[in-house]
């Protein structure tokens, strides 16, 4: 945290605390800044049993041939300390499944590459459509987030002016979001972890 | 058959000597970290490679990566057919790795692991029954013979050693070895009621296999590279191997492990002259020279390499011999033996 950043959090938390929001006050001085908004590999245990699950021993990233899976420093906390997380925008799952397989520790599992076992197992988040900024909401066809998603008509799909309705099925790989031709982009994973 | 070359009333050309080769095993030990070392650097970039063979993007390589990807695939092409699947056989580094089918992980990630989830998976727990079988057979063989770190500490001391003979002085400070005891159990602790990896984060071997990943593949070294540098410069300025000898929470499992290992090293007291090169050398702080090995000797056998006398020497037993005396062929002996009444010899000692 910067000196700047922590003097600011200082404050905040004394005017929080002043208000009567302790709660508030804990949130701001323990999380440190916002935690960003990342993805667990596709098959990761719930957040608080993956921390305690993953050794640490990158090897996901190492065999992630989309080289999407980065690994946190100290910035989400100690916790997360070298644990895997995928940024969406930056670079998106492609669903090859081969983080679970080669998990020692089976905090990612191992899920068979089809269909059916992704659309039951994988829960990355959900994809959310921001209409004021997709440009087919706009009137301007272009559809490039259901012709980038691996599960097409499954996860989403087209209705007018190829505007895009994601459905329930979507596992939230951020295809997606990684193609949507729009700055800042229209649509974005929304992850399910329930930790932080 | 033991019997003879231990009788001490034998005579000379019953004294038992050393198998040659013994002498040169150290220089096999440093061809093993370096492939270790080696290999922890070639796996992130067979991965680099990997993407872009995924990707198909030779065209739009540039001229690094080009050369990245020229070397990978002249390496790699020997050995695979089909690089882009068939180099997941090779990942992973010796925090946990996986070489074809077979997955192997350091003890201490399955102690932390089984602590911090509290979770029985024993696929992972049966990834660490080869080292710890190894370790139960030739102790702490980990410390000297593969960790990345020890590769990378031993060059340090060796660099401390050229500092001292620049006339710096450098300290050499010996603290107490059940430190790293502490070490592992207050970790252990932590991992229990935080649930989360401790280990990892101040392992080094852990910390080096981690750090070349990130600095090859994802571009930049992570903060675990400060904590390994500060631990350098703790070696070089402030207790030789310090890390290893007195932090080490791995070093202090494989101890643990090896207590009763099989494979030791043994002071041949016939013929040493009590030159205490052995002691010297030793990058563990051990005592050779006074038969104090312990649960901590890595079997590295540099005291093997440095002896001029051909006095050490492997054998096979649970536990160490008892302290010998001096070595035959010293001084101390000599003066010891040759005064016929004790009233001679306390002349001769003053």
């Amino acid at each position: 945290m910067k000196r700047r950043d922590f003097i600011k959090s200082i404050g905040l938390t004394s005017a929080a605390g002043s208000l009567g929001l302790p709660a508030t006050a804990a949130a701001l001085t323990f999380g440190g800044t916002a935690p960003p908004r990342y993805l667990r590999p596709p098959g990761a245990l719930p957040e608080e049993a993956f921390e305690s699950t993953c050794i640490r021993c990158g090897q996901c990233g190492e065999v992630c041939p989309n080289r999407c899976i980065q690994f946190f420093d100290l910035e989400n906390g100690t916790a997360s300390f070298g644990t895997p997380y995928i940024i969406p925008r930056d670079q998106a799952c492609i669903l090859c499944m081969k983080c679970g397989d080669i998990c020692p520790t089976n905090a990612i599992v191992p899920i068979e590459r089809l269909m059916e076992p992704i659309l039951e197992q994988v829960k990355m988040g959900k994809a959310v459509v921001d209409e004021n900024l997709c440009l087919s909401f706009q009137g301007k066809t272009c559809g490039v987030c259901y012709r980038a998603c691996p599960l097409q008509d499954v996860a989403i799909r087209t209705g007018l002016l190829e505007q895009p309705h994601v459905l329930d099925d979507c596992v939230g790989c951020g295809l997606c979001e990684r193609s949507c031709i729009q700055l800042p982009q229209a649509i974005r994973i929304i992850p399910n972890y329930t930790h932080a | 058959m033991n019997k003879t070359p231990m009788n001490p009333t034998a005579t000379n050309k019953a004294v038992h000597k050393p198998f040659f080769l013994w002498r040169h095993l150290n220089k096999l030990r440093w061809v093993s970290l370096t492939i270790v070392f080696t290999m922890l650097v070639l796996i992130p970039f067979l991965h680099v490679y990997q993407t872009y063979l995924a990707a198909h993007t030779y065209d739009l390589l540039s001229g690094s990566e080009k050369q990245i990807y020229n070397s990978m695939e002249w390496l790699s092409s020997p050995f695979v057919t089909d690089p882009e699947d068939q180099l997941d056989a090779l990942k992973g580094n010796t925090w946990s790795g996986t070489f074809g089918s077979l997955q192997l992980s350091d003890p201490l990630a399955v102690l932390g692991h089984l602590v911090s989830s509290q979770t029985f998976y024993w696929p992972f727990i049966l990834t660490a029954l080869i080292p710890v079988i190894l370790t139960v057979f030739f102790g702490r063989f980990f410390c000297g013979w593969i960790c990345p770190a020890t590769f990378l500490y031993e060059l340090n001391s060796n660099l401390g050693i050229l500092l001292r003979k620049s006339g710096l002085h450098i300290g050499n400070r010996r603290f107490d070895r059940r430190l790293k005891y502490l070490v592992l159990a207050i970790g252990l602790a932590i991992a229990v009621a935080t649930g989360s990896a401790a280990f990892a984060a101040i392992y080094p071997p852990a910390i080096i296999g981690r750090e070349i990943y990130y600095a090859i593949a994802l571009g930049g070294f992570g903060s675990g590279v400060v904590f390994f540098l500060l631990t350098l410069l703790f070696d070089l300025l402030l207790s030789r191997r310090g890390f290893c000898r007195y932090i080490c929470p791995g070093g202090a499992l494989y101890s643990l492990l090896g207590r009763f290992r099989l494979l030791r090293i043994k002071r041949i007291v016939e013929s040493c002259n009590d030159c205490a090169k052995c002691t010297a050398v030793c990058e563990f702080g051990l005592d050779p020279l006074h038969d104090h090995f312990g649960q901590e000797c890595n079997n590295c056998s540099a005291c093997i390499a440095v002896c001029p006398t051909e006095a050490m020497t492997f054998y096979l037993s649970p536990q160490d011999i008892a302290n010998q005396g001096p070595g035959h062929l010293g001084r101390q002996y000599k003066q010891q033996n040759t005064a016929f009444n004790p009233a001679e010899k306390m002349a001769g000692e003053n």
